[in-house]
């Protein structure tokens, strides 16, 4: 059997090539702070997760180009190790533990979703690794007891339900009727979660409950529905190509709907894509451009958005912003810690009380961010046709009145 | 026999000393383990039998599902456990752990099994495209479905138990590794000694010409219906561990991943030469090194790579990697090759 020798010499070979390629990084190297981060540049969430790493990026860039990281005296600069999670928990979860104990990564940023976030949550949690997370808003991540999970954004269950509260506001303080369609994935789902606490609160009725499937683009069956029932409210949560499917149809279908909630209009270039057929879409947003916060680095939301859009040629969605600011987070956690210890930069986390361009951050014992509420824009046009977001909810920071109820398209 | 045992004991003493050689890759060989095992047990369909499954992973997701519903059902309500997303929290001890994943490995195995068996008996009458078609749409179903059921997580996924604070921290992978070891070499042993038999001249006796395997008194049927209950023993098997390893199921993108996991398993039998007890092995193997590879050096390409590795199987090496080598050195399998016979064949040609 020379076969043997054949399968002997290629186990030999596999060996010689394992042991080769083990890569000898460390948290710091020389001046450099080694962040590990998975992240979607493939598969359903790639334009998610090119948002969240142009964010991360952004932000690098910035603190490096400043002064970098002051940690016992001496500077360091941030480093980001990227892998492509290819929009697959099961990847996300390999490649986490592949960034902590092969890249030796002892501080993780965020991948793009909850479900992602779900998967890897559990691994940096056993190896005690740091993670700040930027685009992980489910509201179960939060009540697992996690220690080293820290999020800069508000949970999932808290983007539409302001929609809800307002439409009953405007219907005289009376419920209202819900038409609802997700899509099939943990965010999704919760912000589904947050919908049906905010109707049980104000007694509004759910006459339509859909699921959609994931890589969703097309939701004709649910539209016919809404045209039949004509509910008050129409929310629809799907990532950014459940925005662009909902316009799309509801333009083409003509659906006259008196408020139509929806989540990731800027990141799905809404107003950009669609037009005048996007006007009057409410939409729930972690951060507005227009928003008042301030800090060292990026001045503030409008500086902010004009030095992305030279970067990266396009106007940044709240993704990229919160990833900025999860940057942003650990420098100063860095700092006050003074110190590369796991548990004392944890620690420091913890105990995160700051303002940034993207919101105030302060974390709950859960991890996620108490301090910054969610806001509420409506795309709205001019006569010329050019669109733009505006803020309408709440009022401290709304930069025009809420549109409502939407005119029929008949009448536009 | 004598050679065949060195190289065996070689290679079980390298599978068992490998997490402590490479102690950072243990996920990366645990996932290996399982990618052999999924070729493996394909190959008794596509290599064997001539039955091309695209449905192995409607087996694989549904042991992931079983292994961990069992895992929490024993001890906690399930529907808690899910409910939300998961909001609730509940701990297993280290006892209660590793006997719902004794329990829940038994299940996933057994479950799949009893499946297989009865939709074999109603779609293994169909043959050819027809067949791969219809199971493909198996695995797609499958996963439309598990996204809406509540009690296992639906569209927001089932997040397993997390592994229990036992040992050190690199417990964790050192018992999904030797877990996945285990079913690999269970795996193997089973089919090496199903090669050996019978069962499979007739299962080649199926796939060279059913109609006149029938025509010699062989059930057909029966065989194939017993081929792919044995693939979907392991399938679930597999999947149960992979569950496990990961820690968070999703209905399409984690279980019933025919996309990925689906397509793969067919792909590396491919590579590695189907009809060959090896070559899903090899193919697996190499398959899962390239990929990492091209993961880690060349972020953002790996798929035009992979997309450029299967036309190269296709159109270079049909046969695969051990079909090549068969071609190219017979004699090292045993064949014995009359040069001038050959050469008066190729001449003539």
């Amino acid at each position: 059997m020379r076969l043997n020798k054949i399968i002997l010499s290629f186990v030999s070979a596999l060996v010689i090539l394992f042991s080769t390629s083990v890569a000898s990084f460390a948290k710091v190297v020389g001046d450099k702070i080694i962040l590990g981060a998975a992240i979607s540049l493939t598969g359903k969430y790639s334009s998610n997760g090119v948002h969240t790493q142009n964010g991360y990026n952004m932000a690098v860039d910035r603190i490096n180009s400043m002064g970098g990281v002051k940690v016992g005296g001496k500077t360091y600069k941030f480093d980001i190790i990227y892998y492509d999670d290819e929009s697959n928990p099961k990847r996300a979860a390999q490649l986490a533990e592949r960034l902590i104990s092969q890249d030796g990564v002892e501080f993780m940023l965020g991948p793009y979703s909850s479900g992602l976030t779900k998967a890897i949550a559990p691994v940096t949690e056993k190896y005690g690794v740091p993670m700040v997370e930027a685009n992980g808003a489910s509201r179960s991540l939060f009540t697992k007891g996690y220690k080293y999970l820290f999020a800069v954004l508000a949970p999932a269950n808290l983007y539409l339900d302001v929609a809800i509260e307002t439409a009953v506001e405007l219907n005289g303080g009376k419920p209202v009727t819900i038409a609802q369609a997700f899509e099939q994935d943990a965010f999704s789902q919760d912000v589904r979660l947050g919908i049906l606490d905010a109707a049980e609160r104000t007694g509004s009725k759910i006459i339509i409950d859909d699921k959609l499937p994931k890589e969703l683009n097309d939701m004709a069956a649910t539209l016919v529905k809404v045209k039949q029932m004509k509910p008050d409210v129409l929310v629809v949560s799907g990532h950014t190509k459940g925005a662009l499917t909902a316009i799309r149809q509801i333009a083409e279908m003509k659906v006259d709907v008196p408020m139509l909630a929806m989540t990731h209009c800027d990141a799905a270039k809404l107003s950009k894509q669609h037009g005048k057929n996007s006007q009057y879409a409410l939409c729930a947003s972690q951060w507005h451009k227009s928003l008042t916060y301030k800090d060292d680095f990026f001045k503030d939301g409008m500086t902010y958005a004009a030095d992305f859009e030279k970067e990266f040629g396009y106007d940044p969605p709240y993704q990229s912003a919160e990833s900025s600011a999860a940057l942003l987070v650990f420098k100063d956690a860095f700092e006050r810690a003074n110190s590369f210890d796991q548990k004392k930069v944890r620690d420091a986390l913890a105990a995160t009380n700051m303002q940034t361009f993207y919101g105030n951050i302060k974390f709950a014992p859960g991890g996620q961010n108490v301090d910054k509420p969610m806001v509420l824009f409506q795309v709205m046009c001019d006569a010329s046709g050019s669109c733009e977001n505006k803020v309408v909810a709440p009022l401290k920071w709304a930069s025009a009145k809420l549109i409502h109820p939407i005119p029929k398209w008949s009448e536009r | 026999m004598n050679k065949n045992f060195i190289l065996y004991a070689a290679i079980l003493i390298f599978g068992l000393a490998a997490p402590f050689i490479f102690p950072a890759f243990k996920v990366q060989l645990s996932i290996l383990c399982v990618l052999i095992v999924l070729a493996t047990t394909w190959n008794i369909q596509g290599g064997e039998m001539g039955y091309n499954s695209f449905g192995n992973i409607l087996f694989y997701g549904l042991g992931m599902y079983l292994c961990a519903s069992v895992q929490v059902g024993m001890f906690f309500p399930l529907a808690e456990w899910t409910e939300s997303g998961g909001e609730k929290t509940f701990v297993h001890t280290p006892s209660q752990f590793f006997q719902g994943m004794a329990v829940g490995l038994v299940v996933a195995a057994v479950v799949p099994t009893i499946v297989a068996g009865l939709i074999g008996y109603s779609i293994l009458g169909l043959r050819g495209h027809y067949f791969a078609i219809c199971t493909l749409g198996l695995g797609v179903a499958a996963g439309e479905i598990s996204g809406g059921i509540e009690i296992i997580g639906a569209g927001q996924g089932f997040t397993t138990p997390p592994f229990p604070n036992v040992g050190s921290l690199e417990a964790r992978g050192e018992f999904f590794y030797f877990l996945s070891f285990f079913t690999l070499v269970l795996t193997f042993i089973a089919v090496r000694s199903i090669y050996s038999t019978r069962f499979k001249l007739i299962l080649n006796a199926i796939r060279d010409n059913e109609d006149k395997a029938e025509a010699m008194g062989i059930e057909t049927m029966k065989y194939k219906i017993i081929g792919w209950m044995i693939s979907a023993f392991f399938c679930g098997l597999a999947g149960g561990i992979m569950g496990g390893l990961v820690g968070y199921i999703d209905s399409t993108d984690v279980a019933f991943d025919g996309r990925e996991m689906g397509v793969f398993m067919v792909l590396m039998a491919i590579l590695g030469g189907k009809g060959t007890l090896w070559g899903p092995i090899i193919g697996a193997t190499i398959f899962h090194i390239f990929k990492e590879g091209f993961w880690t050096f060349f972020l953002g390409w790996q798929y035009v790579a992979l997309g450029v590795l299967i036309v190269v199987i296709v159109i270079y090496f049909p046969e695969g990697i051990m079909g090549w080598l068969r071609e190219k050195y017979p004699e090292r399998f045993g064949e014995v090759v009359d040069e001038k016979d050959r050469k008066a064949q190729v001449e003539l040609k």
